[in-house]
């Protein structure tokens, strides 16, 4: 029995899809994975043991700057309030 | 027959990973023959007297009459899904993702049916549940695949609302089984040491997945609430394998976001983060996808560039928008959000992602506040920023941050009904005093709270 001349001859609809399916099956794009091993200890975790709390807080910042623009912007400022002023 | 020795090695240690390795329906590395082997060693006439006498041959091996079996129907409904699998490897005719699925039904309910009783299958042996069950979705998925696929090119013009429906059924039936397996966890009356309650977060995991997988979320609070009825009987969440604990709580803030509580949101997806493993990469990029936004909306912080350093999907998803924020620059904000909609809109993320331009525009209005400098200092105190500022200079902050040409008008009551906005959302103190055309801002650097000034 021929394997190849049979799914030439043989091939359908049904077989057709189902092959091209079969290498990503198993994980999907943007699912949570399984894990590989099913518990660690907490050092090899993302945040370990030491830093519980505020370990965090280099990974946050604050959503404002004070950056050394300041004086730009508020020159920026000024001269679009005499336009502002110009029109009225 | 190897499958039987590794059998009777994983229960003479009590092993359940390795039991469950046995049970798994996919060929190996070190062993590419596994499946091919077991199913040419019998044949459906003497399957069951095979399997008999090979699973509990040996001396050493105690296993009771009732879950010997138990495992003789197990493993019978794994041999014939086993041959269903390789007749689709083999591209046999009459093969099919579907005929996989319906075998694979048997082990589940062969599986069931052995832990259910007093003296059923002892809890140790779970993973095999976990297993099982994870297979039993992977099939389900392919089967229904399959039947689109066969739909799309037989009924080309089906009505669009009963291919929806009908599209995920094989999933459907998969989810109900899972379900008889949660049941199965949660409702074990045996002392806690031997209970299939620690099966309870892996097998909700399941039924997770598979739920967001049929866009029903909304299900998944039916088991929140079977879990929440019995937790004074549950171990507590510390005690159970991290993996578990790590992928509940990814669900359950992903759930409650979902739900727009990013409050609740973020503290299950911060005990996740912390919890994961840190070489489960695309497991902490989903855990931040969610974090994120969850920072942004609760404590209006954005990522560090440590934080996003590993992930250039992350950085790329919200750098422009943190950097905008940042600088109050609303236009890059829009143009930002409308080029990254796509994503955010698949992400789920977009909603509070589009609280940020608030954010922005606090910053914008900030800028507006530093630049107007200190008051004449008075006897000698500390100098204190000039807290009435005119409504103008904000009209002239939104013409920069809003890139406005020469000829477009900023419109004062626009500008007043922005700063009321940010003023009843808590981003600024102050008041409107409108027949003076001022922002009179709160002293004692509480102006823009949380921000030093």
């Amino acid at each position: 029995m021929s394997n190849s001349t049979q799914t030439q001859t043989k091939a359908d609809a049904s077989e057709q899809p189902q092959q091209q399916q079969k290498p990503q099956v198993l994980e999907e794009d943007d699912e949570f994975e399984d894990f590989p091993v099913e518990d660690w200890p907490q050092e090899e975790a993302e945040q370990n043991g030491s830093a519980a709390n505020g370990g965090n807080e280099h990974l946050w910042e604050e959503s404002w700057d004070d950056d050394d623009a300041a004086e730009d912007f508020s020159k920026q400022l000024r001269e679009e309030l005499k336009k502002v002023e110009a029109s009225h | 027959m190897q499958l039987a020795n590794e059998f009777r090695h994983a229960y003479s240690i009590a092993s359940g990973p390795d039991l469950a390795a046995v049970l798994t329906p996919i060929a190996t590395s070190n062993n590419p023959d596994r499946l091919r082997s077991f199913y040419q060693y019998t044949n459906i006439q003497y399957l069951t007297q095979d399997l008999h006498s090979n699973l509990f041959h040996g001396k050493n091996l105690k296993v009771p009459k009732n879950e010997q079996a138990a495992w003789v129907d197990i493993f019978a409904a794994y041999w014939e899904a086993v041959g269903e699998v390789l007749r689709c490897e083999g591209r046999h005719p009459g093969a099919s993702a579907t005929a996989i699925f319906t075998a694979w039904k048997k082990v589940s309910n062969a599986l069931i049916k052995g832990y259910a009783g007093s003296n059923g299958l002892p809890a140790w042996t779970l993973p095999c549940l976990y297993t099982v069950g994870k297979f039993l979705r992977t099939f389900a998925i392919k089967a229904d695949l399959e039947v689109a696929s066969q739909g799309s090119s037989d009924f080309g013009f089906q009505d669009d609302l009963a291919v929806d429906v009908e599209k995920n059924a094989n999933l459907e039936e998969a989810a109900r089984i899972i379900n008889r397996m949660f049941t199965l966890c949660l409702s074990d009356r045996a002392p806690i040491e031997e209970s299939r309650k620690w099966g309870i977060y892996e097998t909700t995991n399941l039924l997770f997945k598979t739920y967001f997988k049929i866009n029903s979320v909304g299900l998944t609070k039916n088991l929140l609430r079977a879990i929440n009825a019995q937790s004074h009987e549950l171990p507590p969440l510390s005690a159970f394998p991290k993996s578990h604990i790590v992928t509940f709580e990814y669900y359950l803030g992903v759930i409650h976001f979902l739900d727009e509580q990013y409050t609740q949101a973020e503290e299950h997806l911060t005990t996740a983060w912390r919890m994961c493993h840190r070489g489960a990469y695309k497991n902490r990029e989903l855990i931040l996808t969610y974090l994120i936004p969850c920072h942004l909306v609760t404590t209006h912080t954005l990522p560090s560039k440590q934080l996003l350093a590993p992930f250039p999907r992350l950085e790329q998803l919200f750098r422009p928008l943190s950097n905008c924020i940042r600088k109050g620059d609303l236009v890059g904000f829009d143009q930002a959000m409308s080029a990254g909609e796509a994503e955010f809109v698949k992400r789920r993320i977009y909603l509070p992602l589009e609280r940020g331009r608030d954010i922005a525009l606090r910053n914008l209005f900030r800028k507006v506040f530093i630049a107007g400098g200190f008051e004449e200092p008075k006897d000698g105190q500390p100098p204190i920023r000039r807290t009435r500022v005119p409504v103008a200079e904000f009209a002239a902050a939104l013409r920069i941050g809003t890139h406005a040409t020469g000829r477009t008008r900023v419109d004062i009551d626009e500008v007043e009904c922005l700063l009321a906005n940010l003023i009843y959302k808590g981003l600024m103190k102050g008041y409107i005093a409108r027949e003076r055309g001022m922002i009179v801002l709160s002293k004692n650097n509480t102006a823009f709270p949380g921000t030093g000034v």
